[in-house]
């Protein structure tokens, strides 16, 4: 009872967020109805035509949706397998420095870029991979000629995960930080009376140390394999790249705001959010069952 | 225990805080709900019947959404785009009190800010619109029937300037025999785009401007070939192209104001991917899957290569750079270039001396150029609102008035302005000055009042075009006298001059969608984009072009093309 008492106000604090996520989050959701709909605004969702599957099966026909698909996967997969790898690397290099200065400043440094939106990044990526630019000029002092970046599909998807990477694993190396101080040091003594040398003691103490962070956040990444990052591709892409660049949301942006077409659009991003649902349920069971993460 | 009190007081503090800003909302929506009272209360105010310029006893209230451009900055200090010289004076005239709903840069992010208005059935009273939404909204049923209103209140001008486009205005805006909107009634010139080239630049090197294709070819390898802006480096580009999300070529939907774009090239083959024409039997067909579009694709193809078009192509940020940095000899655009890019062209450099031409020529010796849509974009007014009649009076009134503004602001900020004219002003105008300036007219003699423009630039004329008055190279100008003038004055006498000589006019036999485009054509636009840039830039063979042609044709474009022919009977 008195346990009761004392969790109360945790709710009321709770309670704006909860409100906002009801209005932002949950409320709009009736709005898939518009899936099944030839949905007119001006009747609105109560009175538009129910066409069913419809809206699915003109999807499903379009030779579009799988490459969209595909392109999505093939994005996000290798962005969540960058954003898992290269931090962790990160995070063990800079935590084998023994300069604790230079460590915190390279820390601060590296994960600045996380707090710049896409909207600037991109313009300034353009610039850097443009015809005339410092990449270009770069490779021109090795006899290469230069390259016409954003034209080229077959690097597009690179050039998309590479900068991700390089936006997002200052942040992301805090939390494999976070669970190296967890290692109780006595294990690396222990390592080197028994003559490990460093490779070695990362090899056998700290990699197992991290075991569980990484499965966890491999695991909870999965519900991230339909998000291929709107904003970043939205302020990068051009026709040229939609082959390999065109992505699901970028998809549903030009059909549903640009075209009008809504209930197809809602159709597309429904699918999406259901796959997505699915692989949410799937990682949580995964990651309660191998890194005992519960939310509940 | 001092924990929790600590705690307890800060959960109370979030509670108090999230109430404040609650509070704060229901404040911000009261003024909106009462100014929709006021509104109310007003309908049944009577006023005298159908004067086109009558002004209301009592002050009515407009609300649009404005499409503004964020880079101007003529506004003086204090005026806004929704308080201006434009709004006064219809304040003045009208009594019409115009309120911006929302307000966004034109160009995309209005369009989409419109589409969300559509589709959320949240509509100001009155908007500008584009043909495609203007459909979705008679379909949804929420727009006002403007028939009669229209018939008693829009003046004699307005009439006129729809009378001249031989009823295509008129077809754009109405549907089951109702009239759901006025249509913007453009100059035709607006949709001929012409070779605009560095005379200067020409001169250097000796050449002339080329008439055909295999002449340009040449000049354009010259201009990048042999350093005509003389800075020992290989840096100037033959031909300009689009920036990233510009059109390579206007089509049906968007059949006016490309710039950049290479619609002539492609008029030299005849050419005209992206217009619906007609075939030997009379059948409508889309250009863009007819083997002169191939053909024209072969050769730009080659061009790029040789690298004689611009390597960025379809992907440059902005492409006014390199117009405006003197690096680019050659682009395509309609008869306006004077506004802009090249008032900062000459900005940086006086002697670029920028000339239009209808060039090049097809095999026969001819131009061929594609002919845009009289209307493209639309005032709508949504149903229900109280004073339908006050939105033809406030196009009226600028129609009547235009003429007088002070342009320094650019006329863009009068509320919910479309462009209204004959749809030959442009050329007209031009050759009105031309004869003035050489004195075989008299300013007296031109007097119909519907090239409303006309008086005053035959004015202005001098003030910025100096002698010998008919040679029209950048050196006899005077630009400094008084941009705004010269902006207008160079583009008519230079930009609409040419159109003056007979050329080859193609229509598209449609300007608007059928049933089965509303749900196929972006993705059909957006494989033809996707092929047609990569053939151009080489990234996929030449013959892709065919295996394009039979996608087209059964990803819904038979279905369409049998839809058009049916519209078209």
């Amino acid at each position: 009872m008195r346990n009761t008492g004392f969790t109360k106000h945790y709710y009321i604090m709770l309670l704006p967020g909860f409100i906002w996520l009801l209005l932002i989050n949950i409320i709009p959701m009736f709005g898939i109805v518009i899936a099944f709909e030839d949905f007119n605004p001006g009747k609105g969702f109560f009175h538009s035509e129910w066409i069913g599957l419809e809206n699915f099966e003109y999807m499903f026909s379009l030779n579009d949706t799988a490459v969209i698909f595909s392109n999505t996967l093939t994005i996000a997969v290798m962005k969540i397998a960058g954003n898992l790898i290269v931090p962790l690397i990160f995070a063990i290099m800079l935590n084998e420095l023994r300069f604790a200065v230079m460590k915190r400043w390279i820390q601060t440094v590296v994960y600045l870029p996380h707090f710049l939106s896409w909207v600037i990044l991109s313009g300034i990526l353009l610039d850097i991979f443009s015809y005339t630019g410092p990449v270009n000029t770069l490779l021109k002092l090795f006899d290469i000629d230069p390259v016409l970046f954003f034209a080229r599909a077959d690097l597009f998807p690179f050039i998309v995960v590479g900068s991700d990477v390089w936006k997002e694993f200052g942040f992301n190396t805090i939390i494999y930080l976070a669970a190296l101080t967890g290692i109780n040091p006595s294990l690396y003594e222990a390592a080197s009376i028994d003559g490990a040398a460093r490779l070695r003691r990362i090899w056998h103490v700290t990699l197992p140390g991290l075991r569980t962070t990484i499965v966890l956040l491999a695991v909870l990444s999965l519900g991230n394999v339909l998000n291929a990052g709107f904003d970043q591709i939205f302020n990068l892409y051009n026709p040229m790249l939609y082959s390999t660049g065109d992505i699901i949301d970028t998809w549903v942006y030009r059909e549903g705001l640009l075209n009008m077409q809504y209930g197809l659009a809602t159709a597309v991003g429904l699918l999406k959010s259901v796959i997505s649902f699915v692989l949410i349920v799937v990682s949580y069971a995964l990651a309660s069952k191998f890194a005992n993460y519960r939310i509940f | 225990m001092i924990k929790k009190k600590i705690s307890i007081a800060m959960a109370l503090m979030l509670v108090v805080l999230s109430a404040c800003s609650q509070s704060e909302g229901n404040k911000v929506n009261t003024p909106s709900s009462s100014t929709e009272e006021e509104t109310t209360h007003q309908t049944d105010e009577s006023e005298q019947p159908s004067d086109p310029f009558g002004k209301y006893s009592e002050t009515i209230t407009l609300t649009y959404g404005k499409a503004v451009d964020p880079s101007d900055k003529s506004l003086p200090a204090g005026d806004t785009p929704e308080k201006n010289q434009y709004s006064r004076h219809i304040l003045d005239n009208l009594n019409v009190d115009t309120k911006v709903i929302w307000q966004a840069a034109s160009g995309t992010n209005y369009d989409q800010k419109v589409n969300l208005a559509i589709s959320s059935s949240d509509l100001p009273d009155a908007l500008v619109v584009k043909d495609t939404q203007l459909r979705k909204m008679v379909k949804s049923g929420q727009l006002e029937d403007l028939t009669d209103i229209f018939d008693k209140y829009a003046s004699p001008a307005m009439k006129n300037f729809m009378a001249k486009t031989n009823g295509q205005s008129d077809k754009s805006v109405t549907f089951d025999g109702k009239m759901y909107a006025i249509p913007s009634i453009q100059v035709q010139s607006d949709g001929v785009h012409e070779m605009w080239i560095r005379k200067d630049w020409l001169d250097k090197l000796g050449l002339t401007p080329p008439k055909t294709i295999e002449e340009l070819e040449k000049v354009a390898a010259a201009f990048v070939e042999q350093d005509p802006d003389g800075n020992g480096k290989k840096d100037t580009i033959g031909i300009a192209g689009q920036q990233n999300g510009g059109r390579l070529y206007t089509n049906f939907l968007e059949s006016t104001n490309n710039t950049f774009g290479l619609d002539p090239i492609f008029g030299a083959f005849k050419s005209y991917p992206g217009f619906w024409l007609e075939n030997e039997s009379g059948d409508p067909v889309y250009g863009s899957i007819l083997p002169e579009t191939k053909e024209a694709l072969g050769k730009l193809r080659d061009l790029y290569a040789k690298g004689l078009i611009d390597k960025e192509i379809g992907i440059r940020k902005s492409a006014y750079e390199p117009v405006t940095g003197g690096k680019a000899g050659i682009f395509f655009a309609p008869w306006w270039m004077g506004y802009g890019p090249l008032p900062d062209a000459i900005k940086n450099d006086p002697s670029a001396n920028w000339q239009a031409y209808l060039l090049p020529l097809d095999a026969d010796g001819q131009f061929n150029s594609r002919m845009g849509a009289p209307s493209t974009s639309f005032v709508v007014v949504r149903k229900g609102y109280e004073h339908p009649e006050a939105v033809i009076k406030m196009l009226n009134l600028l129609v009547r008035d235009e003429a007088k503004f002070d342009i320094s602001v650019p006329v863009g900020y009068y509320p919910l302005r479309v462009p209204m004219s004959y749809t030959d002003e442009s050329e007209y105008s031009a050759k009105a000055l031309k004869e003035v300036l050489a004195g075989t007219k008299k300013p007296e003699d031109f007097t119909d009042p519907g090239y409303k423009l006309l008086a005053a630039d035959i004015q202005n004329v001098k003030k910025v075009k100096k002698e010998p008055y008919d040679n029209m190279d950048i050196q006899h100008w005077d630009p400094q006298a008084d941009t705004g003038t010269w902006s207008r004055i160079y583009s008519l006498l230079v930009g609409s001059s040419p159109l003056e000589q007979n050329y080859n006019k193609v229509y598209s036999v449609l300007y608007s969608q059928t049933k089965t485009m509303e749900s196929r054509w972006s993705n059909l636009k957006k494989l033809e984009d996707e092929t047609f840039m990569k053939i151009i830039m080489g990234a996929a063979p030449l013959d892709q072009f065919d295996k394009f042609v039979s996608d087209w044709k059964k990803q819904g474009g038979d279905k369409i093309t049998e839809e058009v022919k049916a519209y078209n009977q």
